[in-house]
């Protein structure tokens, strides 16, 4: 035991390690994408159209998050991104207060930034990606109504609670654009479902009883369209009362194929993840400043922008010729 | 200890569980370096040798620290406090509810956190020491409890933001060179070492740990003590939700998800034995840094970063270490004989 093993261990472990120059890294632009939660299909149809439009670009994308969704470990992330020394760094915030912190972190230190899919403060990026403006939805929704109903006739309602903030816009942009573009057209009743879709299936079911000339159920959250489809299903009323809402495509797939759904309408989320990728490497290039008014991202063509927000533009339809191409 | 041959002090300051685990970290931080620091586009030197990731190496690892630390005490007993975690979720909304909607002072709710940690410990210390329930079935309950509290709080929907940055200043700022939480730690970390190792009222952790029947014949009051490290750990987890929702600048319920798990992990890699009476404060601390050091050290490798699963690959390199540490538990044993072990070999 003269010799023992320990500090051989230490003094190798030192010459192995050793303080040898560093690696050079490749001159590509990196640019850095964080979902809220990175096994949210949602968002790995937003990393497709990352990965697409960085192949096109040339730079190189990180795409990290939490597994949950969990603000402290954003903040983790971008904190590590900001010592790697990354070019630009994309949020889809979690938590605006708390991500504000570390986002103006990486701002101070020179690195751009942009958030898309969900904002955080003003003063903490230089651009929010806006997947959908609330007057986007709110039209696209009743346009959809009134070709499928033929522009006249009762349609009713189902939103996420009587409170909710989002709903509550897009409702306020229905009532003033209903009357003017669709006079013949009723809305009878705007019912909650507490953004459960069973709740949803008992309201659509009260609504189709008490209203026996309803020709259109519109739910104006995404656990509400798949539950007002299956009321109708339940109620063998399908082709009479037509279903349209906001909804993810596969929880709507089944409704669409069996003729109960119409359309279900989401942004499309490929295209937020593309032009996301495409503002930030203009952003990183100085190609795209504050006060631009529009940019253009590749194969997508030009986007507004307005003031601060580059809009992603007017909202996705989902339909039975196009449905099965989307898996989240 | 054989004191009669001349290399059995030497010995016994190299062949311990301690110098090994920093032996370890010491080739960890180096192997980081080594591939962990690169140089960017812009020619500036990014990564792991960087000193701004050294200082997020110690402001991430403050709040799992501090549990450890609260988790050495009473692993040293051979208990096991699980409610560590949401205990800190727990205390971060009574700060952010105190402070916004009591509107009371900071330093005021601060203060009251500090006490509603301390008497959510007491809680465990009772059900623990009066009704002589097993510490892992008193505290997987109130786990659920303290997070569950948290979440009715809140409704598990608000979140307590837009502190002052006084506040902030002790989770985003630094003091004397240092992140600022890292001097609270510090101090945390002297006081539970002085506790543990310099008072007899604290050896006497390791005493119940070894042998709680024993302790009481020597005359020990078991169950008092053995509350008392309890009550400590409830008191550090607030401090601990404290300093997570100054460097966040958030308090939500589900703050410290998870971290008695890290903090145990930590414990346990220090060469705390899980059966009590065997274990160290400093051994604590390295376990600590080692964990810390993986987690930003791999989330720095290119290999890592390509991959995008820094954190699927630190919850695995941990896992793997805990389970090194835990099969290598009978190592401070070997150690022992070798180090006690008679000139020879």
């Amino acid at each position: 035991m003269k010799s023992p093993a320990l500090p051989l261990c230490i003094v190798l472990g030192l010459l192995a390690a050793g303080l040898a120059p560093v690696h050079a890294a490749d001159a590509k632009l990196v640019i850095t994408m964080m979902p809220k939660a990175k096994g949210n299909a949602y968002f790995i149809s937003c990393k497709a159209g990352a990965d697409k439009a960085a192949k096109e670009l040339g730079v190189e994308l990180l795409f990290d998050g939490p597994t949950d969704s969990n603000a402290a470990k954003q903040n983790e992330i971008v904190e590590n991104w900001i010592t790697l020394g990354v070019d630009v760094i994309t949020v889809a915030a979690e938590n605006k207060e708390g991500i504000s912190t570390a986002l103006r972190k990486a701002q101070k230190q020179g690195i751009k930034v942009l958030t898309y899919d969900a904002d955080a403060l003003a003063d903490a990026r230089s651009f929010f990606v806006n997947q959908a403006t609330p007057q986007g939805i709110a039209y696209g929704l009743l346009d959809e109504a009134a070709r499928l109903m033929g522009g006249e006739g009762e349609f009713a309602i189902i939103t996420a609670t009587l409170t909710a903030g989002n709903q509550r816009e897009w409702l306020k942009y229905m009532d003033t654009y209903l009357p003017q573009k669709y006079p013949k057209m009723k809305l009878v009743a705007v019912r909650p479902s507490d953004d459960l879709k069973d709740k949803a299936q008992s309201e659509a079911t009260a609504l189709m009883s008490a209203n026996p000339n309803l020709k259109l159920l519109m739910a104006i959250c995404t656990p509400g369209t798949p539950g007002a489809a299956e009321a109708v299903k339940q109620a063998g009323k399908t082709g009479k009362v037509n279903v349209i809402g906001l909804g993810l495509p596969n929880e709507n797939k089944r409704y669409v194929h069996e003729g109960v759904t119409e359309s279900v309408m989401l942004w499309n989320t490929e295209d937020l993840g593309y032009l996301t990728v495409y503002a930030a490497a203009a952003l990183a290039k100085d190609e795209l400043k504050a006060g631009a008014t529009s940019f253009k991202a590749g194969k997508l063509g030009a986007f507004e922008i307005k003031g601060d927000n580059i809009l992603l533009g007017k909202p996705y339809i989902f339909n039975r010729a196009n449905i099965d191409r989307f898996d989240f | 200890m054989n004191q009669n041959s001349p290399s059995a002090g030497w010995k016994s300051v190299v062949l311990r569980y301690e110098t090994l685990l920093l032996a370890v970290l010491v080739v960890e931080w180096f192997f980081f370096y080594h591939y962990g620091t690169t140089v960017n586009r812009k020619g500036v030197v990014v990564g792991f040798g960087t000193l701004d990731r050294q200082f997020d190496i110690l402001r991430h690892s403050c709040e799992i620290g501090l549990l450890a630390l609260a988790l050495t005490p009473v692993i040293l007993t051979a208990g096991i406090d699980l409610s560590v975690g949401s205990l800190l979720g727990l205390c971060a909304i009574i700060f952010g509810k105190l402070w916004r909607e009591g509107g009371l002072e900071l330093p005021l709710a601060a203060v009251l956190t500090l006490l509603a940690g301390a008497l959510a410990g007491g809680l465990n210390a009772g059900l623990i020491t009066r009704l002589r329930l097993p510490p892992l079935i008193v505290t997987l309950g109130t786990y659920s409890l303290f997070r569950g509290l948290a979440e009715a709080l809140t409704h598990g929907a608000v979140t307590y933001t837009d502190f002052p940055a006084e506040f902030l200043f002790f989770g985003q700022e630094r003091w004397l060179g240092l992140p600022t939480q890292a001097w609270l730690f510090l101090l945390a970390a002297i006081a539970v070492w002085v506790l543990v190792h310099r008072t007899t009222f604290g050896r006497s952790f390791r005493a119940i740990g070894f042998s709680p029947e024993g302790a009481r014949y020597a005359g020990l009051p078991v169950g008092h003590r053995t509350g008392l490290v309890y009550v400590l750990a409830g008191l550090i987890a607030a401090l601990a939700a404290l300093i997570y929702t100054a460097r966040l600048g958030q308090a939500k319920a589900d703050a410290g998800t998870g971290y008695e798990l890290f903090a145990i992990t930590a414990v346990v890699l220090g060469g705390t034995s899980i059966f009590g009476g065997r274990g160290s404060v400093s051994g604590t601390l390295l376990g600590v840094a080692a964990i810390a050091v993986l987690k930003n050290g791999l989330a720095c490798l290119p290999v890592v970063i390509r991959m995008n699963a820094a954190e699927e690959m630190s919850g695995m390199f941990t896992g793997a270490l805990l389970l090194l540490a835990l099969a290598g538990s009978i190592l401070p044993n070997i150690l022992s004989t070798l180090r006690l072990r008679p000139q020879a070999g």
